[in-house]
């Protein structure tokens, strides 16, 4: 091939997690709660890449395996009323603020259960009264960097102590979108945190092929907003950087941008074999395993046994099974119901029956309108 | 000839005008070293170079404006949608630049704008719409829709060779499960020339796009029934064929329009207009039409299927036409 994969330096990012167990204000059961929401989207999307390839879940499917410290590390910063939106690897964000995996696995089959019915991908979810999610589009990439603006605007219109944080992919700050909502975010002192999985590739594009300076973060002078950078598989780093930018955003400085380097294990989508990614770089990574590094730490400095994480696994196999037995007895949608529910009904909705009413205009002649041409000055802009 | 899904036409065409005409580049998402989501462009980046297959970051709006102004300075850019759903992110430039160019100042712009549509794939609201009306209502705008692989490649080598912009829509159902004989070498379909796929007496079916085949299969079963149907494939909105709607309906005396985009403000009320204002002395029962639901695209297989057209429904809509 006359295009030979360029030649890739490797960070020297440590393969064990730092904290000193010592230091942090964490029980046993807030670990727990950690490990369960990262190994419950491992154990989730394993099954769901293997149920996508057996034809039983429809489409396409993306996978966030790998970036599992980043979504539970960050959305584990935010508080009560707090909001955020997630993109295509945040699987374990839903896990951690108690979304179950069956109401999961059931959307990824298309059945008929709200919030949208069979209308959208398991992906996707906005549900602002259980989850704190509000509705965004996730179609187009960065184009939940405006609304992101739009939460947080919100939030400071009604002086509510809460912030917004955004998923967003290395990829998604490329487009405009990502710089119009949060030049507007900066302007206005907005409490929008953008979380920024850098995860290697958008699709098959690198990092060098995206954006003409190392970090995303490199962009923050432009926007004069606070920004951090850091290894994003080490959950107590992540937390510890997620809460630094969450509450300068929430303390009315304006926006953080915080960047975390990370890596997507599987392709783009599950059809995507992922050819492009280097083996030396998968090596690399997958030494570091978010979830593989958060277990050595519970076993060797947080003195958890093996007996107690395998059983938590056992538990989370099995959760994970009985989601695909209950999403596989749910009716699919009923395909009349493909026409409901477009416009909400509003209060001058009108009559279907009432015939046009007879309204005549009061001026029937407007000076010069038959003249063959307009004689004034122009300049009418 | 030589046997060619439509997906190969499409790449065929890329590959042909490329080596024959140097300022013909590439520009898009994941198109070089990937070969594209679909890979149309698989190989290209090995034989064209990176200056002439160019990977972008995800930035619509800055790879078309970009496309559009290397076009009026001599190139002949291609620029591949990933999925056609993000040409909306590139719309300001395409209405308020491509379009206006020529009309403005007489400022050619050959670029072509091409990417995928369609639904009945499963892939929800943001992998599955019909844009095709948004572009056809913005005059300036060229709108093509092959709905075989040797119109894809036809239509697509003339679109490369066409001074205008040119809207070139392809349906990613069509990709790998159409098939035929293709022309080798040079093949052009010429923009604003419809054809018939089958030929009839008592029914006029315009359609374009997939939809053309859920027609010629209704034709069949209904040619079981006795009734003589016409399938007339517009293969180009804008310019349209009037004359070849207008002649097939004057012949039947009666028509359905089929797309698969949605029904309210779609192609096919400028179509069922047309006749209705210049073949109406001919008609023998109602202009009517066939389309997708009026609401987006949903993800869920029995959702979507209930949205869609299918041959059934052609069907059904043709055999009221014909009892009229
Ligand atoms: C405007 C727009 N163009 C193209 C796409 C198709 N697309 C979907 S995801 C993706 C890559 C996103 O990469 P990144 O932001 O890095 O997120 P990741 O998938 O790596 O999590 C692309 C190009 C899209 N969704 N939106
Ligand atoms: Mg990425």
């Amino acid at each position: 091939m006359s295009h030979p994969s360029p030649k890739i330096t490797l960070p020297d990012y440590p393969a064990e997690l730092q904290a000193d167990p010592r230091d942090l204000p964490y029980d046993k059961a807030q670990l727990t709660r950690f490990y369960v929401a990262m190994k419950l989207a491992r154990t989730f999307e394993e099954k769901l890449g293997a149920l996508y390839r057996q034809g039983k879940v429809n489409g396409a499917v993306y996978l966030g395996m790998g970036q599992e410290a980043t979504s539970v590390g960050s959305v584990s910063a935010l508080k009560d009323g707090d909001f955020f939106t997630t993109v295509a690897r945040n699987l374990s964000a839903f896990f951690y603020k108690g979304i179950e995996p069956r109401d999961v696995m059931a959307r990824w089959m298309g059945k008929d259960i709200p919030p949208s019915n069979g209308r959208e991908l398991g992906l996707f979810l906005a549900d602002i009264k259980n989850f704190g999610i509000p509705p965004y589009h996730n179609g187009s990439m960065a184009s939940w960097i405006p609304s992101g603006a739009g939460y947080a605007l919100a939030f400071k219109l009604r002086k509510q102590p809460n912030v917004m944080a955004a998923f967003t992919g290395d990829g998604a700050t490329s487009p405009g979108d990502f710089y119009e909502g949060l030049n507007f975010a900066a302007i206005h002192k907005l409490p929008l945190v953008i979380i920024c999985e850098v995860n290697q590739f958008a699709y098959s594009t690198s990092i060098a092929k995206q954006m003409p300076v190392v970090n995303v973060a490199d962009r923050a002078p432009a926007f004069n907003i606070y920004a951090e950078t850091h290894f994003g598989n080490d959950l107590f780093l992540v937390i510890e950087a997620a809460q630094r930018g969450i509450e300068h955003a929430r303390s009315g400085k304006g926006p953080a941008l915080i960047e975390f380097k990370t890596f997507r294990q599987r392709g783009h989508g599950e059809h995507d074999d992922m050819a492009y990614v280097p083996e030396e770089l998968r090596d690399f990574w997958a030494e570091r395993d978010p979830i593989k590094m958060y277990r050595e730490w519970l076993l060797k400095r947080a003195s958890f046994t093996t007996s107690e994480l395998e059983s938590t696994e056992t538990q989370v196999e099995a959760d994970v099974e009985s989601a695909i037995t209950y999403a596989e007895s749910l009716p699919m949608p009923k395909p009349e119901s493909v026409t409901e529910r477009l416009f909400a009904p509003s209060p001058h909705d009108p009559d279907p029956n009432q015939a046009a009413p007879y309204e005549p205009i009061d001026h029937p002649s407007i000076p010069g309108l038959t003249a063959a041409q307009d004689k004034s000055e122009g300049g009418h802009f | 000839m030589a046997r060619m899904t439509y997906l190969q036409a499409i790449s065929d065409a890329l590959r042909t005008e490329m080596r024959r005409d140097p300022n013909v580049f590439l520009i898009g998402e994941d198109i070089a070293v990937f070969g594209g989501a679909f890979k149309i462009t698989q190989g290209f980046l090995q034989e064209f170079g990176e200056d002439r297959v160019i990977d972008t970051p995800i930035s619509e709006s800055g790879f078309v404006g970009a496309a559009c102004a290397a076009a009026t300075v001599g190139f002949r850019p291609v620029v591949e949608f990933q999925f056609i759903d993000f040409i909306s992110c590139a719309f300001d430039q395409i209405v308020n630049y491509a379009a206006k160019c020529y009309y403005r100042w007489g400022i050619q712009m050959p670029v072509v704008l091409r990417g995928p549509t369609g639904g009945g794939v499963h892939a929800g609201p943001f992998h599955s719409q019909n844009p095709e009306a948004w572009f056809a209502h913005t005059p300036g705008l060229k709108v093509v829709l092959p709905s075989t692989a040797r119109d894809a490649k036809g239509l697509l080598t003339a679109a490369i060779r066409d001074n205008n912009p040119v809207i070139y829509l392809e349906n990613k159902f069509l990709y790998r499960h159409y098939r035929e004989d293709v022309p080798e070498g040079e093949h052009v379909t010429p923009i604003g020339v419809a054809a018939l796929r089958t030929v009839g007496d008592d029914l006029s079916i315009i359609s374009y796009g997939a939809t053309v085949h859920h027609c010629v299969e209704a034709a069949r079963m209904l040619e079981k029934e006795g009734a003589s149907v016409e399938v007339l494939d517009l293969r180009s909105l804008v310019p349209l064929d009037r004359k070849a709607i207008l002649e097939s309906v004057r012949k039947t005396s009666r028509a359905l329009v089929v797309h698969e985009a949605n029904l309210t403000a779609g192609f096919g009320g400028e179509v069922a207009a047309l006749i209705a204002q210049e073949a109406f002395e001919y008609l023998d029962a109602p202009v009517t039409r066939v389309a997708s639901l009026d609401v987006p695209v949903p993800f869920s297989p029995p959702l979507e299927m209930a949205m869609l057209p299918s041959v059934d429904k052609i069907a059904n809509a043709a055999r009221s036409v014909l009892a009229y």
